[in-house]
């Protein structure tokens, strides 16, 4: 056995993310035709042979719940250990952090039997090879793995910089946009104990922070923070905006090839879709397709999910359209994100702007 | 512990009219209508009538069989005291052991099987049939008719009824004669091979025929006659659903095709669903000069070129310029650029190269047929195969073509 369990933040999501996180958590938002965001983490766990894994939830985590089930895709679904789901206890209000979402597990986290723990969000698309991550930070000795990326995530994030040795000197907090240093992806491979240790360090109200408290204050008591640089494609999806570039980043082979590489399979919740029916008139031009979908129309640049029926006649420019929305014949949609179930009669059309795609949520009727 | 019913499934079958298709795998494993394999029809149609125990019997290249059927969590039939068994032929204590000479000495030899199960009826299934049904219904009527044994009937027309086990039934509505492949048939009732035993019947006539040292220990041949001349009630489960025979390569074709419009068979229908085990791959892209229509294409395919009329399964690529009309690419084939494929079937993983041509339109001759490449081997670049051609092996690039 791998002697490294899985942690997966999956509590939080992005204000951004507006409709699209308002029936669930961001870590079960459908993502690139037929998978949800939380799938790449699990599958980064379990492509790293990990079967022992803690899923940290907190609101909205119905669809989350439904998606992950016992763990049995991702081979979870165990006699002892596998896949648990932490809800929070009754009272515990909402986590306001890491800290505060890991003082909630921390018996759960005594409770583990590996010596090192992946501790990650729910909400990054990325294949990462954690078992090479997790060679290179025991042959490290450092205390701390952190995975970072040279380009630049979406939103607020911290960064660090790195010595010649590939240690980390100095940790930046709370950067936007392009900076000094690499980014972190939040995804550390540490042990059971600094972990726990990083926990107590960050014990009241002032010091609650995991990576200004946590990884900081490690780094000037001395402790080692090594980096390992993931330099293949990432996204990190903090708005609807994000949400849309990462989308249209799937149209791209090369970053289609880095997220899903043939060695390390992404698994998801598989549902015994047929395959893909495309009619006489059906035009496709560069969108990616799932299965269960009815195409009689055309497709220019979208993404289009499992069981989606088009109509004849209607036209899709630069779409998102999520699993078993119906499109009538005749609709006309541009720059358009429509979650699952929705409706859209006949002859309807609707356009959103490329730096504000509309969003149609769940189960719309238009 | 007591059973109404459970299923046996004849995966044995080398399915020798496939040519190059079974080279490596049993009949049961073929690819079939993009995402599925024969034998998930059968095995969803189990799990969909309420059969929990499924004995499959494999003998022939049985390794990919094996594979795809797993703990058969794949088609909802993995349960606590249920399940798919994979029974191979075995050696018993004392006894030299051997393969299974007929379809009923398959069932013969696991008669220890079945008895674990004590079940009143047992089903007896082949796998290499496309077809939707409910077993339980036919349960339902033969256990009303009290029935020997019930055998699923299909009306064929008069020049079909040659090819099948053709049976005719008296006024009380069994079944009083039994012809197999008749050249003169009395009637258009064609046995599908789909039969429901009461097991204490069944197993007394399994016995008497093992015992017979001129059977050829066949159900069609052996089982159904005897129990019809000793004048067992035998009845007839009406079906007029879609089914085929999928055990040529003409009529595997069709069948393809048959998928290509939901009419025939509509795949769709969430309330009896095909449960496949594929594995997962990120869903179709289709670049900005490619064309396809009236096709099916599924997850993992990377599609440049001009698809019409086509079955694609998972992870096939079509390169640029490359076309493909009227054909069957099964699992991880490869069209590669300009590469123009016709009226055919590629098999698993095969890679036609750059340039090469497979098949031809139909010409009206007698002796053009479907093109067929096995699978895991080579068509290189610029070669030529012909209408009707069965390749088995690599082709190496230039052969056959004119220039």
């Amino acid at each position: 056995m791998v002697n490294l369990h899985g942690l997966i933040l999956a509590d939080r999501s992005s204000r951004d993310l507006r409709e699209l996180v308002m029936v669930r958590t961001s870590s079960s938002l459908p993502f690139a035709g037929r998978y949800r965001l939380i799938d790449f983490s699990l599958s980064n766990l379990q492509n790293a042979g990990v079967r022992d894994v803690g899923v940290v939830m907190q609101r909205n985590f119905s669809s989350l719940l439904d998606h992950i089930g016992s763990g049995k895709e991702w081979d979870m679904s165990r006699k002892r250990g596998g896949l648990k789901l932490l809800p929070p206890f009754t009272g515990s209000g909402e986590y306001e952090g890491i800290i505060d979402a890991l003082e909630n597990v921390r018996g759960y986290i005594e409770d583990i039997k590996q010596d090192y723990v992946a501790l990650m969000r729910g909400n990054l698309a990325a294949s990462i090879d954690l078992g090479d991550v997790m060679y290179q930070h025991v042959r490290s000795g450092a205390d701390v793995t952190a995975v970072c990326t040279p380009g630049t995530p979406e939103g607020e994030h911290h960064r660090f910089i790195v010595g010649e040795d590939g240690f980390a000197k100095d940790i930046l907090l709370r950067r936007t946009g392009p900076g000094e240093g690499v980014a972190s992806l939040q995804v550390y491979i540490m042990s059971k104990d600094t972990l726990l240790g990083i926990v107590d360090r960050c014990d009241n109200a002032l010091n609650h922070k995991f990576h200004r408290d946590g990884l900081g204050g490690l780094l000037s008591a001395g402790g080692k923070i090594k980096i390992y640089m993931h330099n293949d494609y990432f996204a990190n999806i903090m708005s609807v905006d994000g949400y849309y570039k990462a989308s249209m980043d799937m149209l791209e082979r090369e970053k289609r090839s880095q997220l899903f590489p043939a060695d390390r399979p992404v698994r998801t919740k598989g549902r015994s879709d047929v395959s893909t029916y495309y009619g006489d008139q059906a035009v496709n031009r560069n969108s990616l397709v799932a299965d269960g979908c009815i195409i009689e129309g055309t497709l220019e640049n979208c993404v289009i999910f499992r069981g989606v029926h088009v109509g004849a006649g209607a036209v899709l420019k630069n779409c998102i359209i999520m699993q078993d929305t119906y499109v009538s014949d005749g609709v006309e949609l541009n720059y358009v994100i429509s979650d699952k179930d929705a409706f859209i009669s006949k002859d309807v059309t609707l356009s959103g702007s490329p730096k504000l795609p509309l969003v149609l949520p769940k189960g719309s009727k238009i | 512990m007591n059973r109404k019913c459970i299923a046996m499934l004849l995966a044995g079958g080398q399915g020798s009219r496939l040519y190059a298709l079974t080279k490596d795998v049993a009949k049961p494993s073929v690819p079939f209508g993009g995402k599925y394999r024969i034998i998930y029809f059968p095995l969803s149609n189990c799990a969909n009538s309420g059969i929990d125990v499924v004995g499959m019997l494999t003998q022939y290249k049985p390794l990919q069989l094996n594979s795809y059927i797993g703990s058969g969590q794949a088609y909802d039939l993995d349960s606590s005291d249920g399940g798919v068994f994979i029974l191979p032929p075995y050696q018993s204590a004392g006894e030299k052991g051997s393969w299974f000479s007929g379809t009923a000495n398959a069932i013969y030899q696991n008669i220890a099987f079945i008895e674990n199960y004590d079940p009143e009826n047992v089903l007896i299934l082949s796998g290499d049939h496309i077809y939707k049904m409910d077993y339980s219904d036919m349960l339902r009527e033969h256990v009303q008719n009290g029935a020997a044994c019930t055998i699923a009937v299909k009306q064929v027309s008069m020049e079909e009824a040659t090819r099948f086990g053709i049976l005719s039934c008296g006024e009380d509505g069994f079944i009083n004669e039994f012809e197999e492949k008749p050249k003169h048939p009395k009637s258009d009732l064609a046995s599908m091979g789909i039969y429901i035993f009461n097991w204490k019947k069944l197993r007394e006539y399994l016995v008497a025929d093992e015992n017979d040292p001129n059977s050829s220990k066949d159900f069609g041949k052996n089982i159904i006659p005897n129990m019809l001349a000793a004048g067992e009630k035998m009845w007839p489960y009406r079906f007029d659903g879609y089914w085929r025979d999928v055990g040529t390569i003409v009529s595997l074709w069709d069948a393809n095709m048959d998928m290509l419009g939901n009419t025939l068979m509509d795949l769709f229908d969430a309330s009896w669903p095909i449960r496949s085990k594929s594995p997962i791959r990120p869903p179709h892209y289709a670049g900005p000069d490619s064309k396809i229509n009236h096709s099916i294409v599924t997850e993992g395919c990377e599609v440049y070129g001009e698809v019409s009329n086509s079955v694609l399964s998972s992870s096939v690529t079509v390169g640029r310029g490359a076309q493909v009309f009227y054909s069957i690419l099964m699992p991880g084939a490869t069209v590669e650029d300009g590469a123009v494929v016709r009226y055919s079937i590629i098999g698993e993983n095969t890679k036609v190269r750059a340039g090469a041509r497979v098949g031809t339109d139909p010409d009206g001759s007698a002796d053009w047929n479907v093109a067929t490449c096995g699978p895991n081997i080579e068509i290189g670049a610029g070669a030529v195969i012909k209408a009707g051609a069965m390749i088995y092996d690599s082709v190496a690039a230039g052969e056959g073509s004119d220039a």
